[in-house]
């Protein structure tokens, strides 16, 4: 007695005879793929984005010697001697609203050096002051800044992320180029390998449409049952290998989360925690990893209602 | 009933000498008839027409008072087809599914209620002798276990026509006979049967008006 009398109501009991369960292994292996795809794309685009639109905004200047008096200001100036770090600041100050300037504290300056220096601050190394200096959006350093800067303070440094911007943004545009093709490629075969495994599970069960025909179902409902089950097939499979791909994913983001980051402040060695990660990821990036299993489930389904109608019609 | 006039049929793409050419008969509601003729001769072809798995290439075909033409909607086809109980020479049953849950099909499609589909389901497996093996795979049942649950299968909904192709060919004597006399019984209660055979001993035992086929042509019109 290997099957019980069913007495299913909602139709034939058909389950145990329609298309088996390669078609799930199948996609959850192309959901895998896709999955990873998509999140190397918006990755891609992440960090591109960030790199080639935050670097062109970017100044970082150095200050050597910071806390020496400015050269020649003391002659005519008899109050307190201003530093060449202070100095420095009192001309950034001219530059356009909306500019935020910012001189690295000891600590964050300490920070950075570690990977180097080791405990800088126990150094008796003369540090240079750096200032990060971050324009509005739409401005532009004025060209003669480093000049203007250098003639007041001699030994002034402005380092032009801006120039190779330009070369970040092409390098990033390329990136997401060859992100848009891959998943459109995976995109592609994704989908012809769902309606292929599809068709194969569909072909092997010819048979069954051909007697549900004949004991007079109609095709909607023979199309119907047979769509239903492979969209669920193929919702359950596109499901698994999702969530199979988000352990990879989650540790990629992870780990490429210090290089997102745009400013100095910001920038740090550490990874994110756990806890805050699913803030990191782009929402559209989930939205498109969330859409997947139902992708997947239309695909199998549309393909199942194509195939099953166009047998049907060559039957009376 | 049924009413063919100057029916003939052709396989799709096949040229040539048609399957069946030029048939012309009638069989009343309620009327049996055998249907002979020797291997190759087109009974199953014949029967194919009459179940509505193809349709005439030419001539007139009229099934439970509709006219069945390549112009006869699907739908109409569909609910006709359901009204016609079919034994096919090669069983035609679903491998996976339990015999119950075969016998069931027809019922299902009529969207029965389930307890009663139970009843239904039971009374006739028991009748040939299935009623125990009610739950068994119909891919692990012997060949006359699987012809009668094609037999099942074919009269649980009560058609108005039931259509056997050598539904005894796999089954022994008694059960034959018991069969026979089910389908002569149906006959006198107003369903029309019709049954191909190669099995003498059996038309004898029922002696009705015979269609005999010969290459495709009706040599025989049961008249
Ligand atoms: N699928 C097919 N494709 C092409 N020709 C076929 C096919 N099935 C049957 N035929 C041919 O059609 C003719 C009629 O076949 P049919 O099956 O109707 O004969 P039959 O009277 O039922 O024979 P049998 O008593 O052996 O079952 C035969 O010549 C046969 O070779
Ligand atoms: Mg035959």
């Amino acid at each position: 007695m290997a099957l019980p009398f069913s007495g299913r109501k909602d139709g034939l009991s058909l389950s145990e005879a329609l298309p088996d369960r390669s078609l799930f292994i199948l996609v959850a292996m192309m959901s895998f793929l896709a999955a990873l795809t998509l999140t190397g794309a918006t990755g891609a685009r992440t960090l591109s984005t960030r790199w080639a639109g935050g670097a062109a905004q970017l100044l970082t200047i150095q200050v050597s010697e910071p806390d020496q008096p400015v050269a020649g200001a003391s002659k005519t100036d008899k109050t307190a001697p201003q530093t060449r770090a202070d100095a420095v600041l009192t001309d950034l100050a001219a530059l356009p609203a909306g500019t935020q300037v910012h001189r690295l504290t000891q600590e964050e300056l300490a920070r950075l050096l570690t990977p180097w220096l080791g405990d800088a601050g126990k150094t008796a190394l003369p540090l240079p002051a750096v200032i990060e200096v971050r324009l509005a959006e739409g401005h532009e350093a004025p060209l003669d800044l480093e000049q203007a800067l250098e003639a007041h303070v001699s030994g002034t440094v402005v380092e032009h992320n801006a120039e190779w911007s330009s070369r970040l943004r092409a390098l990033a545009e390329s990136l997401l180029a060859c992100a848009a093709l891959a998943l459109a490629t995976v995109g592609g075969i994704a989908t012809m390998i769902t309606a292929l495994a599809t068709r194969a599970g569909l072909s092997t069960r010819r048979d069954i449409i051909e007697i549900l025909h004949g004991l007079g179902a109609t095709d909607s409902y023979i199309a119907g049952r047979f769509a239903w089950r492979t969209g669920g097939l193929a919702l359950g499979g596109a499901l698994l290998g999702t969530l199979l791909a988000m352990a990879p994913l989650l540790l990629l983001f992870r780990m490429a989360a210090p290089f997102a980051a745009s400013t100095l402040q910001a920038t740090s060695t550490a990874m994110p925690d756990w806890r805050t990660l699913p803030d990191l990821l782009p929402g559209d990036m989930l939205a498109g990893l969330a859409a997947l299993p139902f992708v997947a489930a239309f695909i199998g389904w549309a393909t199942t209602q194509f195939m099953v109608r166009v047998w049907l019609r060559r039957m009376p | 009933m049924i009413r063919m006039n100057g029916v003939s049929w052709r396989r799709e793409r096949k040229e040539g000498t048609p399957a069946l050419s030029n048939l012309s008969f009638e069989v009343p509601q309620g009327g049996f008839r055998w249907l002979l003729g020797p291997s190759g001769a087109g009974k199953t072809s014949l029967l194919s027409l009459l179940h509505v798995e193809n349709l005439p290439t030419d001539g007139t075909l009229c099934l439970l008072d509709k006219d069945v033409t390549t112009q006869t909607p699907r739908a109409l086809l569909v609910r006709l087809r359901q009204r016609i109980g079919m034994v096919h020479q090669d069983f035609r049953l679903m491998p996976d599914l339990s015999v119950a849950d075969n016998v069931a099909l027809p019922l299902r499609l009529q969207h029965r209620p389930e307890d009663e589909i139970t009843d239904e389901v039971h009374a006739i497996l028991k009748w040939v002798g299935l009623g125990d093996r009610i739950g068994v795979r119909a891919s692990r049942l012997s060949g006359g276990e699987q012809q009668r649950t094609a037999i099942a299968r074919a009269i649980v909904h009560r058609p108005g026509l039931i259509l056997a192709d050598e539904p005894t060919n796999a089954l022994e004597e008694p059960q034959a006979h018991k069969l026979l006399d089910l389908f002569g019984e149906l006959s006198s209660m107003g369903t029309t049967v019709i049954v191909a055979t190669h099995n003498e001993a059996l038309i004898r035992r029922l002696p009705r008006p015979a269609l005999m086929l010969e290459r495709g042509r009706l040599v025989q019109d049961g008249t």
